[in-house]
């Protein structure tokens, strides 16, 4: 930015699109994220979802070790197999939301709500205070469940479980 | 340490030193769920999965600093070497504290500083007994408790009532009792009078004793009916002001997660709930059990063989029972839930409704409404129909006990072996039986309702404050308003600090302006200072006491707030005025209008300072409001004040106003003043420019100006470049 002038600061303020072929991703020999944005390489790059429920695979903002936004991937389909891939796997890290593939029970135990969960990521068991609060719905059948220590997990859609999973599920959705 | 014993000993055999830090992780490098150790010794980092060897070393001279980058529901501590950075762990959220910590830790190692030290908050806490996690503050695991507790704390709201309660006890008794006189006289009627065709006067004996025992029966029942509302309104009244009192005592961090318009719910309705059950439920229960138990011993006694046919269907019916009993619970909480999310979503839209009119979303908001309302129906439907279907089932199988005594008897009678009215009796005995039975569904109904509801309302009075007050408060009396800012560090997320490392002395008096951009830090620190929130490291002190061992109560009588949402309760602008000291005279309500420049506008209102405001009353505009919120802490008193962008927001000459009255309330105060103008911080004896919760500068405006690439400088020159910009538009 050193050139300045009035098309500099309209540029402050407009999106950057990275086109696909502009940028290449790959993780580093200590298991870093990092990059080759317009030439210019990146040694730790992080990465947000800029729509996390509305489009988990598109709009992915792309910045620097210190946060500075290099620019928005519009789709991670339009990239190379090896970039997407190696994204892919990092928005997975940074967003830790397995997705639930079996609901093993959900109990009721005095004042704690208990779920055993098989999760794409393996089992786990969440703990809730409470369902009003920790339970949320964004449309459709998913449901994204947060225990009370803020671990988070995501039910794609609960209609589409298994039957036994239903089951547990009718008397709490 | 205390977290390094708990590092596996199959690790610690193999470890090249001794440990000095562990750490585990939750998460495996590749993301998926499972343990890892992070071990450190003098030499070396190593990490362990399930194998007998370190899946990774890195030796200790390699490491430059450690950091851990929190994602969403989860988080990596990286370590910066001297060839790049490098994963070391992977985590969930619910050890980002203890990550943080460690990275803390590390990097400490690493710089070869003094390790920081180890507290109880990074670490999350899990019930020794069954490892699920225990909530802050508390001890007991709310799983280990009996399940009875609920149930008896909430009983324990009767006990200043337990005399009415008796009495009301005593008349159930006695009615139970008289209640059960009529069919036995009925068996007297058809087997000594109708069915000898004895004319005597027995009849009408018989007849009276019915007569006395049905007005007696009522009057005892209208007793114990008067009874029954009395309690029953006293307890409600007792609930609904230990669970408004427990909000009241919440900090406002609790609030800031929360919408607040769910809480009127659960002050109404929940608490209702809850009474319903401790009365009527119950008196039911011990009404109708009683009463099950005296008609069993007369069956029994009239003919013991019959009324064991009454009892087939019962075990039926109490596995039946227990087995709805949870499957009822939930779903009226589902039901309550539904409820719960139709209030928010009206609470919400109603607060916005101009803004919901501005855009005309009335058709949008028509329809989320509908969305949530079905959802209430749908649920709806789900408990009353599963309770609708199981009354008729309960009758249906006790019917079946009926048909069999009438079988049975009937042909005993035939035969002769048993009285016609001994089987009358008996029946009527059974169909009395059956009443209870069903007012046994009713009560799961009724005790799992109240139950979910107590767990609601026992879990806001069982949150603990934020902000404890101490235990031995130090009694400050009038302060001089010397306050020290010693190393504060604050986030409203414990790993994602807002200030850090903050250091300032305010003389006693002193005004102080706080500047920066918006989302620096500003009205945290003033947050911090009223002590809404206690900072997580470091310490404020007030005339040289730890804020934290001032009782609040003291405190806010120190601190004066003029904000910048003004918020006028509901009641008239005297009373607003005079909300911190509500003994202060007429006088002096107006002396403090008159010095806040309100008198002249309020004395011109029809209604003066009797003039309603708030929610439904009359509506002053936003300098109007102004001005009798600052009035209001000129009443206070404070030797702190606390200004929030007093003047945002309002045109030149109000602004004028408001600075006017301002400028006299801040003399011989010590003052925190947080402006978007500048100019309206010209006053101020020091300004403080914070930047990324970070103070960047202090000194006055001069010396600040006189900075050519200082922070305040470049603040200074954009709003002249502004109001030149709107000089002209203007």
């Amino acid at each position: 930015m050193q050139d300045g002038g009035a098309g500099q600061m309209q540029d402050a303020y407009e999106i950057r699109i990275i086109e696909p072929g502009q940028a290449y991703f790959s993780r580093g020999p200590g298991g870093v994220f990092q990059g080759v944005v317009d030439g210019k390489s990146y040694p730790e790059i992080v990465v947000y979802r800029v729509f996390p429920f509305r489009y988990a695979s598109q709009y992915i903002s792309i910045r620097d070790g210190k946060g500075e936004e290099i620019g928005i991937i519009r789709d991670i389909g339009e990239m190379d197999e090896e970039s997407a891939k190696e994204l892919e796997r990092e928005l997975g890290f940074r967003y830790f939301l397995p997705s639930v593939t079996r609901v093993d029970s959900v109990k009721q135990k005095s004042d704690l709500w208990l779920w055993e969960l098989q999760t794409t990521l393996g089992p786990t068991k969440l703990a809730m205070r409470n369902l009003h609060e920790h339970m949320q719905f964004p449309g459709g059948g998913r449901i994204i469940l947060t225990d009370v220590s803020g671990r988070r997990c995501e039910i794609p859609d609960w209609r589409k479980l298994d039957s036994h999973s239903r089951m547990q599920l009718t008397d709490v959705v | 340490m205390s977290i390094e014993r708990t590092l596996p000993e199959r690790i610690r055999k193999r470890l090249s030193g001794e440990p000095v830090f562990s750490v585990q992780a939750d998460l495996m490098l590749n993301g998926h769920f499972g343990e890892m150790w992070l071990a450190v010794t003098e030499r070396e980092i190593t990490l362990w999965g399930a194998e007998d060897e370190p899946s990774y070393r890195l030796d200790a001279r390699e490491l430059t600093e450690a950091r851990a980058v929190n994602g969403i529901g989860g988080g990596t501590l990286l370590a910066d070497t001297k060839n790049g950075p490098v994963v070391l762990s992977r985590y969930t959220a619910a050890l980002s504290a203890a990550f943080g910590f460690a990275a803390k830790w590390l990097t400490a190692m690493a710089k070869g500083e003094e390790p920081p030290l180890v507290s109880k908050k990074e670490f999350p806490r899990y019930c020794p007994s069954c490892g699920n996690p225990l909530s802050e503050g508390t001890q007991t695991c709310p799983i280990c408790k009996s399940s009875g507790k609920v149930l008896r704390r909430m009983l324990r709201y009767a006990k200043p009532y337990k005399g009415k309660m008796a009495i009301a006890g005593l008349l159930l008794v006695l009615t139970t009792v008289v209640e059960l006189i009529p069919p036995y006289l009925t068996k007297i009627m058809i087997d000594d009078v109708l069915q000898p065709k004895n004319a005597g006067s027995a009849l009408l004996w018989v007849v009276l004793g019915l007569g006395a025992t049905s007005f007696i029966m009522s009057v005892m029942q209208t007793a114990r009916g008067l009874i029954g509302v009395w309690v029953g309104s006293k307890l409600m009244g007792d609930l609904r002001n230990d669970i408004y009192h427990a909000l009241m005592r919440l900090s406002l961090a609790f609030f800031d997660r929360r919408q607040t318009s769910q809480f009127v719910g659960r002050v109404n309705s929940d608490s209702e709930a809850m009474r319903q059950f401790m009365t009527d439920g119950v008196i039911w229960v011990s009404a109708e059990s009683l009463r099950i138990v005296a008609i069993f011993a007369i069956m029994f006694g009239l003919d013991w063989k019959l009324t064991l046919f009454a009892l087939l269907p019962m075990p039926f019916m109490i596995t039946v029972s227990m087995t709805l009993w949870p499957k009822i619970g939930r779903r009226w909480y589902q039901q309550w839930r539904s409820i719960f999310r139709l209030n928010v979503l009206v609470g919400d839209s109603l607060q916005g409704i101009r803004v919901v009119k501005a855009f005309g979303r009335e058709k949008t908001e028509i329809s989320r409404y509908a969305e949530a309302n079905r959802e209430l129906v749908r649920h709806n439907i789900r408990i009353e129909g599963l309770w609708q279907g199981i009354f008729p089932l309960f009758s249906f199988i006790a019917g079946v006990g009926t048909l069999l005594i009438w079988y049975n008897g009937g042909s005993s009678v035939i035969r002769g072996e048993l009285q016609l009215g001994v089987l009358m009796a008996l029946i009527s005995y059974l169909g009395m039986l059956f009443a209870p039975l069903q007012w046994v569904s009713q009560m799961i109904n009724w005790a799992s309702h109240a139950i979910a509801a107590a767990d609601r309302v026992f879990e806001i009075m069982d949150t603990p404050s934020d902000v404890p007050d101490a235990r031995d408060p130090v009694p400050i009396g009038t302060i001089r308003g010397e306050v020290e800012f010693e190393h504060v560090t604050y986030g409203y997320e414990k790993h994602h600090p807002v200030l850090k490392d903050i250091n300032l002395r305010v003389k006693a008096g002193e005004m102080i302006g706080l500047v920066g951009h918006s989302g620096a830090g500003k009205s945290t620190f003033i947050n911090l200072i009223c002590r809404f929130y206690d900072t997580d490291e470091g310490r404020i002190r007030i005339d040289g006491v730890d804020l934290r061992g001032i009782g609040q109560t003291d405190l806010r009588k120190q601190i004066g707030v003029v904000l910048q949402e003004t918020f006028l309760f509901d009641g008239t602008i005297a009373e607003n005025i005079a909300y911190s000291k509500p003994d202060a005279t007429p006088e002096e309500i107006m002396r403090a209008a008159r010095i806040a420049n309100a008198h002249d506008f309020i004395v011109r209102l029809p209604d003066g300072y009797d003039t309603r405001v708030g929610e439904r009353g009359h509506r002053l505009s936003g300098g109007e409001k102004q001005r009798v919120s600052i009035a209001r802490a000129i009443i206070h008193d404070p030797r702190i004040l606390i200004l929030d962008e007093a003047t945002a927001s309002v045109d030149t000459e109000t602004e004028r106003q408001i600075q006017e009255a301002i400028s006299r309330l801040v003399k011989g105060r010590t003052t925190f003043a947080i402006a978007h103008r500048l100019s309206t911080l010209r006053n101020a004896d020091r300004l403080v420019v914070i930047e990324k919760g970070k103070i960047a500068e202090v000194g006055t405006h001069e010396e600040l100006l006189a900075r050519d690439d200082g922070a305040y400088r470049k603040l200074v020159d954009a709003q002249k470049e502004l109001s030149r910009i709107k000089g002209v538009e203007g």
